[in-house]
């Protein structure tokens, strides 16, 4: 069931913002169709890797990446590259829900709305439907899809944000600790959730939950300052690394 | 003299902090108890006592002791005399006493002056003896109270607390006072100059002179002397005068302040952010007189050129130059207050925008704006009311000529422009035609709250809250 091809691959991958570095020469690759897993530390590079791939460090003035980042063997850290299709290839989820302030069905509809998605109601009405269903969220919102997203409870409003980041269709789902500001029910769910979605997409996670990654993911790095100490299948990760560091992090020793 | 008691006061009322902070930590140490605040409380609280209560009573009494003193001066003066006295007749002899007390009086000096002068001179006396009687006796008072609390070991922090609670609650109520005071004014001048003029001719009435309109008694007007009298005052033109440059001005400054308000917040870096806004704002902190000139030696002129050159008949003093300047004067309001709102819009929401793939100005049409409107309306609406209340601009730019035009190249006059108009110079308290200043500011008044209401129920309705 592995599927070993390569979605993602970066080489020799810094930043730095302003004077200080992010990150130092990462070499990582992120397979299709698993959850790949990203810990370490607070501050050890993990959420900068994963705005590379969607380039949304540009956002910021003051952030240089140099290297190489590859998509499906297309390199993606030029400045001819279309970011605005770029990111509608590669969503993103964020640490803290961040529903717009308008209704559900507008939070849903806002990323084929301004990628053209949809000629018409029926069909956009189709579109919301099926990004909220596959986000698990359907069922609680069905009858009032006029209501602010903000009115959902923590849990939903992240639910919603996963359904707008596949409303898209994209092929890759970056999150960003999407579990951080969530109680255990709404972790759970979002855990199930990730699951299903693997199937269709290829998730990197950043988590500071051990046994989260355990639960998730197929396989998983270690960040520790800005550095990508190991990556392996969790399994390996978590039963043996090859790394004293990463032993001593996942067994709680420091970090 | 009160600046000597206020100065004894506040000196009595420091010393008692620092007697009562060392009095509290004597008692604690030497009855090895726990004081229940810290020592400075107990020094407040008794400092606080000492003072503020004397300090309300001295204010009353101010304001108060000169219309008692007026008032046993009438009765002293019609009581010894044979003669009576109307009010103004009794008004001018107290005036001639108190300069005469004071020593500047120059007209004829009569025994009446004479005897009022001296009973004036010792009722003075009476009342700073009295007065000075009083405030001791209430300090010695509090002082005590609040003495006999702090050797109980009182709850000082809970009670300085409340003192302060109650300072607070009397400064506002203060500034509430005044509002309602001013309203009342208002009303009540409005009232006398419509008992005179009927107010549907007043809101409804095509045409404004009040230049003309001589009224000796308002009782005794003809029915052909009110035809004359209400075209004097109908204030339709003021109003659409006030509009029409109000709107010339928003015209001008909406688009220009919400656009560089965007720009700022939105693509400009730190350093031009850095220097650009306060430049911006340098132009708020231009005196409106001098915008004034510019608009009536330089705007205005100018205008009247290019007009000529096209065979246009343009007046130097036009709405379009005033409205125009003003326009300018309101842009630092709009681009620095929605620069700051859309600035308070989370940087989540936009990181989510973008996460999805839309572009910048996707980001701030679809979702930073629609999010700061509520903020960026309520600043267009402070643009407004600071339109419509300008009064320099238009005083100088505008012209005076009320004339019912939509054409922004002629004159035309303000509701602002006509107070002024009105209340230059000397007045006649009870003509309608001073009264009808207050009327118009009444109308000012109540246009700009039914405005604001309306304003505060569209952002209501229509906010998109985050978070």
């Amino acid at each position: 069931m592995i599927n070993n091809k390569v979605k993602i691959k970066t080489t020799n991958l810094n930043v730095y913002y302003g004077d200080k570095q992010a990150l130092n020469d990462v070499n990582l690759e992120i397979h299709s169709k698993e959850v790949t897993a990203l810990i370490g530390p607070s501050g050890c590079g993990k959420s900068t890797y994963i705005r590379c791939i969607n380039r949304m460090n540009d956002v910021i003035d003051i952030c240089r990446v140099t290297g190489s980042i590859e998509i499906d063997g297309n390199e993606i850290n030029k400045k001819e590259i279309d970011v605005v299709s770029l990111r509608e290839k590669i969503g993103m989820v964020f640490q803290k829900p961040n529903p717009f302030p308008k209704s559900i069905y507008d939070n849903v509809s806002y990323g084929p709305n301004i990628h053209g998605l949809a000629e018409n109601k029926v069909k956009m009405d189709e579109i919301v439907e099926t990004s909220l269903k596959k986000a698990a969220l359907w069922n609680e919102v069905k009858d009032r899809l006029n209501e602010p997203g903000t009115s959902l409870s923590g849990g939903q409003q992240q639910r919603l944000c996963i359904a707008r980041a596949i409303s898209v269709n994209p092929e890759v789902i970056l999150m960003d600790e999407p579990c951080s500001a969530l109680d255990p029910i709404a972790t759970a769910k979002i855990e199930e959730l990730m699951d299903e979605l693997k199937k269709t997409y290829t998730i990197v996670i950043v988590t500071h939950s051990m046994s989260q990654a355990v639960r998730v993911s197929q396989r998983t790095g270690f960040f520790h300052l800005g550095k990508l100490i190991e990556v392996d299948t969790t399994e390996k990760i978590f039963k043996n690394p090859n790394n004293k560091m990463t032993q001593d992090y996942i067994t709680g020793r420091f970090g | 003299m009160n600046l000597a008691i206020i100065v004894l006061i506040v000196l009595f009322s420091i010393s008692s902090f620092f007697f009562a902070r060392t009095k509290v930590k004597k008692i604690a140490i030497s009855n090895q108890t726990k004081l229940n605040a810290l020592p400075d409380y107990y020094g407040f609280y008794l400092s606080l006592w000492c003072a503020l209560p004397a300090l309300l009573i001295l204010i009353v009494w101010t304001i108060f002791e000169p219309s008692i003193i007026k008032a046993f001066i009438f009765q002293g003066i019609s009581g010894e005399n044979a003669q009576t006295y109307n009010n103004s007749e009794l008004n001018l002899i107290y005036q001639q006493i108190k300069s005469f007390h004071f020593g500047y009086f120059t007209g004829t000096i009569t025994e009446e002056i004479i005897r009022g002068a001296e009973s004036y001179k010792s009722f003075l006396s009476i009342a700073q003896g009295s007065k000075i009687v009083l405030l001791a006796t209430i300090i010695i008072f509090t002082t005590l109270y609040a003495l006999k609390k702090i050797l109980n070991n009182n709850k000082a922090r809970e009670d300085v607390e409340k003192i302060f609670k109650g300072l607070l609650f009397v400064c506002s109520l203060v500034a509430i006072l005044t509002t309602i005071g001013i309203i009342f004014a208002l009303l009540f001048e409005s009232i006398k100059f419509f008992s005179v003029i009927n107010i549907f001719d007043f809101l409804f009435g095509t045409s404004w002179s009040p230049q003309r309109a001589f009224v000796r008694d308002a009782s005794t007007i003809t029915a052909e002397e009110y035809a004359d009298l209400k075209n004097a005052f109908g204030t339709v033109p003021l109003f659409a005068g006030t509009a029409f440059i109000a709107l010339i001005a928003m015209i001008v400054a909406v688009p220009i302040g919400l656009f560089s308000g965007i720009y700022m917040a939105e693509y400009a870096n730190t350093k031009v952010r850095k220097y650009s806004k306060p430049i911006i704002e340098i132009l708020a902190g231009i005196p409106t007189v001098v915008y004034g000139f510019f608009a009536a030696l330089t705007v205005g002129p100018f205008f009247r050129e290019i007009g000529e050159k096209f065979g246009l008949e343009v007046s130097s003093e036009s709405a379009l130059a005033a409205g125009l300047v003003m326009g300018v004067m309101i842009i630092p309001y709009i681009s620095s207050l929605s620069d700051d709102v859309i600035n308070a819009v989370p940087q989540s929401l936009r990181d989510g925008s973008y996460a999805i793939g839309a572009t910048k100005s996707e980001t701030i049409k679809r979702v930073v704006f629609p999010a700061a409107l509520p903020g960026i309306v309520g600043s267009v609406l402070l643009a407004v009311s600071r339109a419509i209340g300008e009064t320099m601009i238009v005083v100088m730019a505008a012209g005076l000529a009320a004339n019912l035009t939509l054409n922004p190249l002629e004159s035309t006059t303000t509701i602002t422009t006509q107070i002024v108009m009105i209340l230059v110079g000397d007045q006649e308290f009870d003509s309608p035609k001073t009264q009808s200043a207050f009327a118009l500011g009444l109308t000012l008044f109540f246009a700009t709250l039914v405005l604001n209401y309306i304003a505060l129920r569209v952002v209501k309705k229509y906010r998109e809250k985050y978070e």
